[in-house]
């Protein structure tokens, strides 16, 4: 069922992690090269900027071919030969995406165009057909069929190529399906959460046996993007939902919920974080633990909007306070092991795939963050409050 | 064949030691998990909060707390902050030296915001500097550079780089005619002037580590710079030309190092650059739909030739 074999992908993983360890000094030159020619892939990958963006211009041609054909031949949007036209163009573009995997591409950009491509010509061909055969699908109930085939069409993907975004794409599919069968905004996000608690499930199930292989990363990054959705479902102050509808003019109240469901909702937030992380720190696994902590943050941040206290704008400084503190108590207590290891973790750097996640993010951040954090000038006066972020690193202006 | 199994047939084959397995082992089975990139994020994000609670409180109480305490505890965090580097900090050296302990960084990041937060608070309240933040920028841009330098600090760095870049951005924004076309060639010296710095402390051997963080900000302030230039209706010629010569100095410079972000910055900038000359001279949604097909379709094939010839992950 995968495109890929097990053998070559198991000798990738094992590739990266000689690299690694080799990069740390775990292994010798002589021994790394060694090691290094008994794990030859024939799988073509190239480096993650390459990636990107040959999947750009991936993108920009199956787009445009699509475009350019309709064009060619003079067809309208309500022309009934559309829909099936769009989705004869899912299939060759999936077709497309399969031969390049044939060929050895893997991770390469090209192939991954190809097949986003492929389900957003299916989504859109099924819209196209269901709207130009019975005017809006809502009249007669079909509408759901467009996000099940984009749910379907991505696991689908996600499974044939492990694309992990294959997979976000299909959470992102489900609060559309909701929106199809029923117009209660509790229902909704109960619907929402039992798909993705019934997906955490079945991951957590497969990935049992997966412990050691190249598939347990992929795994562990699905388990925590499941996470992720079932706690963003549940936090009514953070829900995608709303936020995507008052980003349209549709500001929702929570007050819409009745009491019974809004208290629960505010006892999930507490109970999520604390499950997720429990079950990263006993898997000891890295994805799953950072999900626990975003979403143990975001619980703090939105506590007091769910209890309806005051904010107070030093809130801020207590929770930098709190993590700086929790940072260093952890650090402290992990050094005061032996070797510095405590039940099996440690503070000591394992691996210069950190230290490279680092150097990024310090220039990425160091570039952002002050935007957010420092105040910005202003000439006005003494009563003039402050604030607004637009000031760069040292109060750099936002004008370059 | 798993990992675990292939580190037990490379000892049996004598290639590593029984203890070079027992760790590698060890490690491919999370054993033991490090939860160091866990820690720094916390740290980073408890240091960014923190000065974000510290400036709203201040901007908010400001009038309530006074001055003078606002100011003394502002003065307090940046003078700590500055003696805890200066007192745990290893002699200086031009190579790239290891962090003494967990937290190093982020006090001196702590500080270096805070310093920020109080020249702000400074000016705002009590209009000290008299409006010249460009002046206030440059001094806090030369300080920063000497921190991130002292102690070998890129959250530091490119702090020091943004407010350089603010210094060059206010000291136009006080000309009162031609802003674009300014505000374009300032960048232009601005990205230039970053790469020859960085290239002179390359030369001397200063912190040799920290030219990428240099290379990267120039290149996208310069590419954002010249394709404003190209986007706007009258003397785009000179400006395609210089992001020609821009993409051209990028692949000279990325695909010899294999330092690919330079070839994506090449590739994306200079063809949207092209297309936004060529669209407008084409006519008609089929035509504009067949240059991206076939200009695509050509830059798809460069670029697999290129990921074969230099792009190739071992």
């Amino acid at each position: 069922m995968r495109a890929y074999s097990t053998s070559s992908e198991e000798v990738l993983f094992a590739r990266n992690l000689l690299k690694d360890w080799a990069g740390e000094g775990f292994l010798s030159d002589e021994q790394y090269q060694r090691m290094e020619q008994e794990t030859v892939s024939e799988l073509r990958r190239t480096n993650i900027f390459l990636r990107l963006v040959l999947f750009f211009f991936t993108v920009v041609i199956v787009g445009a071919a699509v475009g350019l054909f309709f064009m060619a031949f003079s067809w309208n949007s309500t022309s009934q030969a559309v829909g099936p036209l769009l989705l004869i163009f899912a299939a060759v573009s999936y077709a497309a995406a399969e031969f390049a995997v044939s060929r050895g591409l893997y991770r390469y950009g090209i192939e991954e165009g190809l097949a986003a491509g492929s389900i957003a010509l299916l989504c859109v061909g099924m819209a196209a057909i269901l709207f130009t055969s019975h005017g809006s699908p809502k009249s007669n109930g079909t509408e759901f069929l467009i996000p099940a085939t984009g749910v379907v069409a991505s696991l689908w993907i996600w499974h044939r190529f492990g694309l992990f975004y294959a997979f976000l794409a299909a959470m992102l599919f489900v609060p559309w399906l909701s929106g199809c069968w029923t117009s209660s905004h509790s229902a909704q996000h109960l619907i929402v959460a039992a798909f993705y608690a019934i997906g955490l499930v079945t991951v957590a199930g497969l990935r049992s046996r997966h412990r050691f292989s190249h598939l347990n990363g992929e795994y562990s990054i699905v388990e925590a993007l499941l996470w992720f959705g079932i706690y963003l479902t549940f936090n009514l102050q953070l829900s995608s939902v709303d936020l995507f509808r008052q980003s349209w003019g549709d500001p929702r109240s929570t007050a819409e919920f009745s009491r019974t469901f809004y208290w629960a909702t505010w006892v999930m937030t507490w109970c999520i974080p604390s499950a997720a992380l429990s079950r990263g720190l006993h898997r000891k696994d890295r994805f799953v633990i950072a999900v626990g902590g975003i979403i143990a943050i975001l619980t703090l941040v939105t506590n007091k909007s769910y209890l309806g206290w005051q904010r107070h704008p030093w809130d801020p400084m207590l929770l930098g306070v709190l993590l700086i503190g929790i940072a260093l108590f952890l650090h402290r207590w992990l050094s005061k092991g032996t070797d510095g290891i405590r039940h099996g973790f440690t503070a000591q750097r394992l691996s210069g795939k950190d230290k490279r996640w680092m150097n990024a993010a310090s220039v990425a951040f160091g570039l952002a963050s002050p935007h957010s954090t420092t105040v910005s000038p202003q000439t006005g006066g003494p009563e003039v409050r402050f604030g607004g972020g637009d000031s760069g690193g040292g109060g750099a202006t936002s004008d370059f | 064949m798993n990992i675990i199994t292939r580190l037990e047939q490379w000892k049996e084959q004598g290639v590593i030691s029984a203890e070079q397995h027992a760790f590698l082992a060890g490690l491919s089975r999370g054993e033991p998990f490090s939860l160091f990139l866990e820690l720094n994020i916390l740290l980073y994000a408890g240091i960014l909060t923190f000065v974000a609670g510290l400036g709203l409180t201040v901007s908010t109480w400001s009038q309530q707390l006074g001055d003078v305490l606002v100011l003394s505890v502002l003065s307090m965090i940046f003078g700590a902050s500055l003696w805890y580097c200066f007192s745990r900090a290893p002699a200086w050296s031009a190579a790239e030296v290891p962090s003494p302990g967990l937290i190093f960084d982020y006090v001196l990041y702590l500080g270096s915001l805070t310093w920020s937060l109080e020249l702000t608070y400074l000016e705002t309240r009590l209009h000290l500097l008299s409006g010249a933040w460009d002046v206030y920028l440059l001094a806090t841009a030369i300080l920063f550079f000497f921190l991130a330098y002292r102690f070998d600090n890129r959250f530091v760095l490119s702090l020091a780089l943004t407010s350089l870049a603010g210094w060059f951005g206010l000291t136009i924004s006080h000309w009162p005619s031609h802003q674009d076309e300014a505000y374009r060639q300032y960048a232009i010296l601005y990205s230039v002037f970053v790469v020859f710095a960085g290239a002179i402390l390359q030369l001397r051997g200063w912190k040799t580590h920290f030219f990428g963080t240099y290379l990267n900000i120039a290149a996208n302030v310069l590419f954002w710079a010249l394709l404003s230039g190209v986007f706007q209706q009258d003397g785009r010629a000179v400006w395609f030309l210089g992001l020609l010569a821009a993409c051209a100095a990028c692949l000279a410079w990325g695909l010899p190092r294999r330092q690919f972000a330079f070839v994506a910055y090449a590739a994306v900038y200079g063809y949207v650059g092209l297309s936004s000359i060529l669209i407008r001279e084409i006519h008609g949604d089929t035509a504009i739909l067949s240059y991206f097909v076939v200009t695509g379709a050509a830059m798809l094939v460069v670029l697999v030739l290129t990921a074969r010839r230099f792009g190739r992950e071992a």
